[in-house]
């Protein structure tokens, strides 16, 4: 596991600083890249949810998956009802990309599996992706937002992610999948 | 033993609530508990028999109020939504979200002093 979750920040890491230097001055991804990143960023893991409900048999993997698919669809609609109320159109970008490439990658291997497997490794995989996804959001998305109400929105959807990120904790220990 | 029952309110379905004599005067004010940041803003909360509690849910993420007994429950509540739970017996009644299984809190239900003349 601690290899995955090196590999996903190493990616991660990869990806601002590639990003970083393209994008304008202060070298930072700007409010609507921001928007698309992390608007892409639910919308996998809600993508994860559903595999995990079409392949697991597990009552607490399932619970999980439901709750995933029930907040992350709420933040989103929250995003878009901001989006629209700011008239804008939030840009695709690198960062967004190697999220999508990566969840491509991790749900086919996700798709060859089941039982116990698949439980410990869908349920690993939502602990390292919601620890990255909140690291960057925490580090990245929210000190370079200049959007109030994207800022705002934002740190409301890093609180969210981060009792996800404590739910998958449990949820790996309780499944005493070996690491 | 009367139950509690729910008085869906907002639009709110009931769901699976037990079955119960409207013990709750009609008119009072009921106690409020706000859900926000993942937690029930009041960790116990203490009311008399008749009393109601509504939850109102001001986090993005939906909740619920749901009785560890599985006796009530209030259902999804998202953004801004309400239910409210009226308690017709004295009892501590253990609950949490359902869908965050951390989020835990207590009411506690105490008979009035003076029963029958309390409202
Ligand atoms: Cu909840």
């Amino acid at each position: 596991m601690n290899r995955h979750r090196h590999i996903l920040l190493a990616a991660a890491a990869a990806v601002v600083l590639t990003v970083t230097p393209a994008n304008a001055e202060n070298g930072v991804l700007n409010d609507l890249e921001i928007a698309h990143a992390a608007y892409t960023a639910g919308e996998i893991d809600v993508r994860y949810a559903h595999l995990a409900l079409a392949i697991s048999e597990n009552a607490s993997v399932r619970e999980f998956a439901a709750t995933m698919i029930r907040d992350h669809s709420a933040v989103n609609e929250a995003a878009l009802t901001l989006v629209g109320q700011l008239n804008v159109t939030p840009q695709d970008n690198d960062l967004s990309r190697v999220l999508v490439d990566t969840a491509t990658q991790k749900r086919a291997e996700l798709k060859a599996m089941e039982g116990k497997a698949f439980d410990c490794a869908y349920a690993q995989n939502e602990l390292v992706y919601h620890q990255l996804v909140n690291e960057t959001v925490e580090g990245h998305f929210i000190p370079s937002a200049t959007v109030p109400e994207l800022k705002a929105l934002l740190s409301e959807a890093l609180a969210t992610f981060k009792v996800h990120e404590g739910h998958a904790e449990h949820m790996v220990a309780a499944l005493g999948c070996s690491t | 033993m009367s139950r509690p029952y729910l008085i869906a309110s907002c639009g709110i379905v009931a769901a699976a609530i037990a079955a119960a004599a409207s013990v709750a005067a009609a008119d009072n004010r009921p106690h409020r508990v706000v859900v926000r940041s993942f937690a029930f803003e009041q960790q116990r909360l203490e009311v008399k028999v008749g009393d109601r509690v509504e939850w109102v849910n001001e986090d993005i993420a939906p909740h619920t109020a749901t009785a560890v007994s599985g006796e009530w429950d209030t259902g999804a509540l998202t953004r801004g939504q309400s239910a409210a739970i009226s308690f017709g017996a004295p009892g501590t009644f253990a609950y949490r979200c359902a869908y965050h299984p951390q989020m835990r809190a207590t009411i506690v239900v105490t008979e009035t002093e003076a029963d029958g003349a309390a409202h």
